[in-house]
């Protein structure tokens, strides 16, 4: 099934001219990554920006750079490190990022149902990670400084009677109070970055925030 | 309604300039010859080829990332290994899916942000692309939309076209973009969504 919530043209015209940050770029690549739409819409993004990369005018190279790429095409190529098999399980959407596999490595239990797996810390405050909550669960009642952008990779959540299955996209700025609740029978484990910590509004955030550092 | 003129750093390349255009012109590169170049070092490591899409792209490419804040130095060696991967995973190259311009252009930009992230991501063709439907004429289509996002690109009002260029090729936040511009964000922002709506119904009518 293909995804219902997308990033906005933004993001992906953003995404396409490689301008985005290292964890919100990873968290569009995830959803495009599922998205025919939105596939295509990177694909008018890159071929924009292949027409401006050709309009551009030309930036001297250092005088020996062609012959040093002349000599560089005769050596063999270095075996590059082998990619590593996907690691992440099967019943994820289909998204290979080494950067989410070393993490997925790294997952760590926060709470009775939940993980947490790092994934980027920066720029300043914002934290790129994989969060995991169980079935039934809800993530105490939050809000944001800044932006939080998600992708579903397994199961589904509800957020204030809208429902977010794998592959769709969130961004939730700093106008959302919400309580996202994991619904169906399966865990749900989402790709975020956000801009900086949530804010718990509730006392179980708070309780819970200190050992969940999310 | 275009006239043939010769770049004068690129002379192998047939270039099109609208009549009229500016004195320092728009150049647009026709799509076919630069793919046929990567096509000629995929089948039979054509270095002549290679010389000549050096000469064009490492250049520009170098130009491309200097403007997002790449220093001079690591701009020149990512153009090299640009360049150096244009050769190398030639054989991915596919001229149905992408013009030159778009695969090379995907290639700097991944190594730039690669070596942001530190991590090494698939190189092309090393992961099999997603299921597209092919069309029997899809390679000429991949030329035709390059050259007519290039041609649209141009006749976009000169405030568009200067929000889409700075949306590409700067290393600020588009808040930043607005400030040096004295202009609301909403207006950078709806300036970009109107070039690139205006930009994909022109796509749309032509395929």
């Amino acid at each position: 099934m293909s995804p219902s919530h997308h990033p906005s043209e933004h993001h992906l015209v953003e995404h396409a001219a490689g301008r985005l940050a290292p964890g919100q770029d990873l968290v569009v690549a995830a959803h495009v990554a599922n998205c025919e739409i939105c596939r295509a819409e990177v694909r008018l993004g890159e071929t924009v920006g292949g027409a401006l990369l050709d309009a551009l005018p030309p930036e001297a190279m250092a005088p020996d750079a062609l012959a040093r790429a002349l000599a560089r095409i005769e050596r063999p190529i270095p075996a590059a490190p082998p990619l590593p098999a996907g690691v992440t399980p099967a019943d994820w959407v289909s998204f290979d990022s080494p950067a989410v596999d070393a993490a997925w490595r790294r997952r760590r239990w926060a709470a009775p149902g939940v993980w947490v797996a790092p994934v980027f810390r920066g720029p300043g405050r914002a934290r790129t990670y994989l969060l995991r909550v169980a079935a039934g669960m809800a993530v105490p009642y939050h809000r944001h400084d800044g932006h939080e952008l998600v992708t579903v990779l397994k199961g589904a959540y509800d957020d204030r009677g809208d429902l977010h299955r794998p592959g769709d996209f969130a961004d939730n700025d700093d106008a959302v109070e919400h309580r996202p609740t994991v619904t169906g029978e399966d865990e749900c484990v989402c790709l975020i970055c956000a801009d900086a910590p949530l804010v718990a509004l509730d006392w179980v955030g708070k309780v819970f925030q200190p050992f969940v550092r999310i | 309604m275009y006239v043939r003129a010769m770049e004068t750093t690129a002379p192998n390349f047939a270039v099109w300039r609208r009549p009229g255009a500016p004195a320092r012109p728009r150049v647009v590169t026709v799509g076919p010859d630069l793919s046929a170049l990567i096509v000629a070092i995929a089948e039979r490591g054509d270095r002549e080829a290679f010389a000549s899409l050096f000469n064009h792209f490492a250049p520009r490419v170098k130009g491309y990332l200097t403007r997002l804040g790449t220093t001079p130095e690591a701009a020149e060696e990512l153009a090299q290994e640009t360049l150096l991967t244009v050769w190398r995973r030639a054989a991915a190259f596919d001229p149905a899916r992408a013009a030159a311009s778009t695969w090379i252009f995907a290639i700097a930009r991944n190594l730039r942000i690669d070596l942001a992230r530190r991590e090494r991501r698939p190189l092309p063709g090393e992961q099999p692309a997603p299921e597209e439907t092919p069309r029997p004429d899809a390679e000429l289509e991949a030329a035709q939309d390059e050259r007519r996002v290039a041609a649209a690109l141009a006749a976009l009002p000169a405030e568009q076209a200067q929000a889409v260029r700075l949306a590409f090729f700067s290393d600020k936040p588009h808040a930043q973009i607005a400030l040096d511009l004295s202009l609301p964000l909403g207006t950078v922002k709806s300036r970009i969504r109107l070039a690139m709506a205006r930009l994909r119904i022109l796509l749309e009518e032509a395929g």
